[in-house]
């Protein structure tokens, strides 16, 4: 079958991954682009009998080479054969979308331009002469209303007939006679070099002052005697030539957009999204607003997701019990129960969550939420270094960690991703929650929710301090200043929202399960070798690693080897700390036990390493996937030493204290 | 001429931005010096201003940067 590639571009909150779904269906998938941890979406339909593959750019407001996400969509349009480019653009909000034309026209000839949510701009009183839009610009404008699937197949059929026929006069910018003069000088001196990026656009990023394009083409030529040139064409203009080009780019544009416009009688009053603007973002009432949301989706994901989660691990029990009971040797037995089920059941127990998860994400992000809540938690977060839409994959964190670091994908730069990942294990995920409640029942049993409450409170301090740390010792920057459009309210696409929270589930199923498989086997490895018959004690790999490991916590007031033991386990799975303890002290006696070695200080300590340290084996890996091996393995380290330093203090202040 | 962080609600005209980073930022959204905003929430926090169908959230960092003056 004839394949051919279509790449989506546009400007954030365009509609997008609307039209993406529309296109593809449930014909998608989710993955990383190679080597960064941006998200990458692909998927296909055909039509005519012939297979159109897929690809959504990362959004973008311009094109500049020092953005990770627009250099990757730079280097896509560049380095592979792109049949068709389908740029989507806000119908109510066009200049900009062309603007992002002008730079891609640059790098590509083949594009249509998809005027999403034409109804929007209708109820606005907006309208466009198309036919004088696709005589300027020398390209097929389709309208469309992606979330409602009108104009799809209009499209599909614009595609098909772009991908069979060719271009003959491409449309090309005019910045004037001066600029042009600039740029076919500089274009002079790359045409030399026959580089794979378009010699007139790597014109246009040197008088851009991109540096990255800059430092690519520095040594290759005469950059001295350019820059010179550009000094003296800035000279005499008295302006910065990167700012005379966006001027330029918007001037032309707002003209062509005007004439374009065809007035229609206003339906929509869109100050009602200015009233909802102001509650919601209100200083006050909109942190109060957010915290409630959040308090709504955190119970949602963990109250409608235990039946189907329940569900889930009473098919895995019943399978457990059947392999028991089964003739398979006791080696295998072990192997398929202990290892392989229990390993990979504790992810597949969790995908109810995580597929609601991403559903309320998804909501939020469709109706134009996510945007207000960055604006509400800015605050805070700015004084740490980061900005504010850090704070919903931080919140989320309090249910699982494992999703709250995949949802660190909705934010843009690399060291927002890696400061928020890190911070996130330190948030009490609910599987902790059985730690607290065995310890706080057994020692604290008046007390229990203000001891609880005390320990989140110290995850969030411990996390923000993370924050701190690595932005003032490793990052070194300055807080990114915010700057986020916020969209027009909308009702969800719920087709989208589904399409969206599958894809997303599938990944996390495919790439956590997998790696949890290897995971579940080597911890199973060490806990059933040398001495099957005891496995998970004393006698085997694993508890000679508890007493390796015991005696670093003789300080902390749990140097005892069951307590490594089960501080290893927790790696695993936090729940696996509980059920540890259940499995060498007996379920009976497990009260009894504990209060032989422990007392209410130790207990506590016990409690905060349980809660500071790794949270489990999958949201080591998902660190892997998301910022990579080398801050997943500092994340580690880092995790497992706050834990034992803060265990540590705590209980040797409690016991300075108290001695006092 | 006041800093957009310390103006209340209200139509303000850009006159100057001060970083050309941010200058630059601005621009690629299509915000402008010499254009008229509106200015939806103020500050204290993240300032929320409008300019034609655009909404735009700036936070307190630019805003203290961008100069201007309430318009007619």
């Amino acid at each position: 079958m004839e394949e051919k590639i279509i790449a989506i571009a546009g400007n954030p909150n365009t509609g997008k991954t609307t039209i993406f779904n529309a296109l593809t269906g449930s014909r998608q998938k989710v993955g990383n682009w190679p080597g960064v941890t941006v998200e990458k979406k692909e998927g296909y339909y055909i039509y005519k009998g012939i297979k159109f593959n897929v690809v959504d750019l990362p959004g973008t407001y311009t094109l500049t080479g020092e953005s990770e996400d627009q250099k990757i969509a730079i280097d896509f349009l560049v380095e592979n054969k792109v049949d068709v480019l389908l740029l989507i653009a806000d119908a109510s909000n066009l200049e900009r979308s062309l603007s992002l034309l002008v730079l891609l026209s640059e790098l590509h000839r083949n594009i249509i331009v998809d005027l999403n949510m034409i109804d929007l701009a209708e109820k606005e009183g907006i309208d466009y002469d198309i036919g004088h839009l696709e005589k300027l610009f020398k390209v097929k404008f389709v309208k469309t209303i992606g979330n409602k699937n009108i104009g799809i197949e209009e499209l599909k059929e614009e595609i098909y007939k772009k991908c069979k026929e060719q271009v003959l006069e491409a449309f090309k910018f005019n910045y004037g006679v001066d600029v042009e003069n600039i740029i076919s000088e500089i274009e002079g001196e790359i045409n030399k070099l026959n580089l794979n990026y378009p010699s007139r656009f790597l014109a246009i990023k040197i008088l851009e002052k991109d540096e990255i394009f800059i430092n690519f083409l520095r040594n290759k030529i005469d950059y001295e005697k350019i820059s010179a040139k550009i000094l003296n064409f800035e000279k005499n203009l008295k302006k910065s030539v990167d700012m005379i080009l966006i001027e330029k780019r918007y001037g032309i544009i707002h003209g062509i957009v005007r004439e374009a416009i065809i007035e229609k009688k206003k339906e929509l009053e869109i100050e009602l999204t200015e009233k909802i603007d102001k509650i919601l973002t209100h200083n006050f009432a909109g942190p109060l607003i957010f915290l409630f949301i959040m308090f709504l989706i955190f119970n949602g994901v963990f109250l409608l997701g235990e039946p189907f989660k329940n569900f889930i691990d009473l098919i895995l029990e019943k399978l457990k019990n059947l392999i028991s009971n089964s003739n398979f040797s006791p080696y295998l037995i072990s192997l398929l129960n202990e290892g392989i089920i229990s390993g990979v059941g504790s992810v597949i127990s969790f995908v109810p969550n995580i597929f609601l998860f991403f559903f309320f994400i998804s909501i939020l992000e469709d109706t134009g939420y996510m945007s207000r809540a960055a604006i509400v938690s800015d605050r805070i977060m700015h004084k740490l270094g980061l900005h504010g839409k850090s704070a919903i994959p931080l919140i989320l964190g309090f249910g699982c960690n494992v999703p709250a670091i995949m949802g660190t994908r909705i934010l843009e730069n690399k060291r927002d991703k890696i400061l928020t990942s890190l911070s996130i294990p330190f948030m009490s995920c609910s599987a902790r929650l059985p730690v607290y409640i065995l310890f706080t029942g057994i020692f604290f049993s008046k007390n229990q929710g203000l001891i609880i409450f005390s320990l989140y409170l110290l995850g969030v301090i411990v996390s923000f301090m993370t924050i701190k740390f690595f932005n003032s010792f490793v990052f070194k920057q300055e807080s990114i200043p915010l700057i986020i459009e916020l969209p027009p309210f909308r009702t969800p696409y719920w087709k989208s929202v589904l399409l969206e929270s599958w894809t997303r589930t599938k990944y996390f199923l495919k790439k956590a399960g997998t790696l949890i498989s290897l995971g579940s086997l080597i911890l199973w490895l060490l806990s059933y070798f040398p001495n099957p018959e005891n496995y998970g004690s004393e006698f085997n790999y694993i508890g000679r690693i508890g007493k390796i490991i015991s005696p670093l916590f003789k300080y902390s007031g749990f140097n005892f080897w069951q307590a490594g033991v089960a501080l290893i386990f927790g790696i695993y799975a936090k729940e696996l700390v509980v059920s540890t303890f259940g499995t060498l002290f007996g379920v009976e006696k497990l009260s009894e036990s504990l209060k032989i070695y422990f007392n209410p200080a130790s207990s506590y300590s016990f409690m905060i390493m349980s809660l500071l340290y790794m949270p489990c084996l999958a949201t080591f890996l998902i660190l892997r996937k998301e910022i990579g091996g080398k801050w997943a393995i500092i994340s580690l380290f880092w995790t497992f030493f706050t834990g034992w330093l803060i265990s540590t203090l705590f209980y040797q202040i409690f016991n300075f204290l108290k001695g006092g | 001429m006041d800093r957009l962080a310390d103006v209340k609600e209200g139509k303000y005209k850009i006159l100057e931005i001060l970083k050309p980073g941010k200058l630059r930022k601005l621009s690629n959204l299509g915000i402008f010096i010499g254009d008229v905003i509106e200015v939806i929430k103020p500050g204290p926090g993240p300032i929320i201003i409008k300019k034609g169908n655009m909404t735009v959230g700036i936070g307190c960092g630019i805003a203290m940067d961008i100069i201007v003056e309430k318009a007619e």
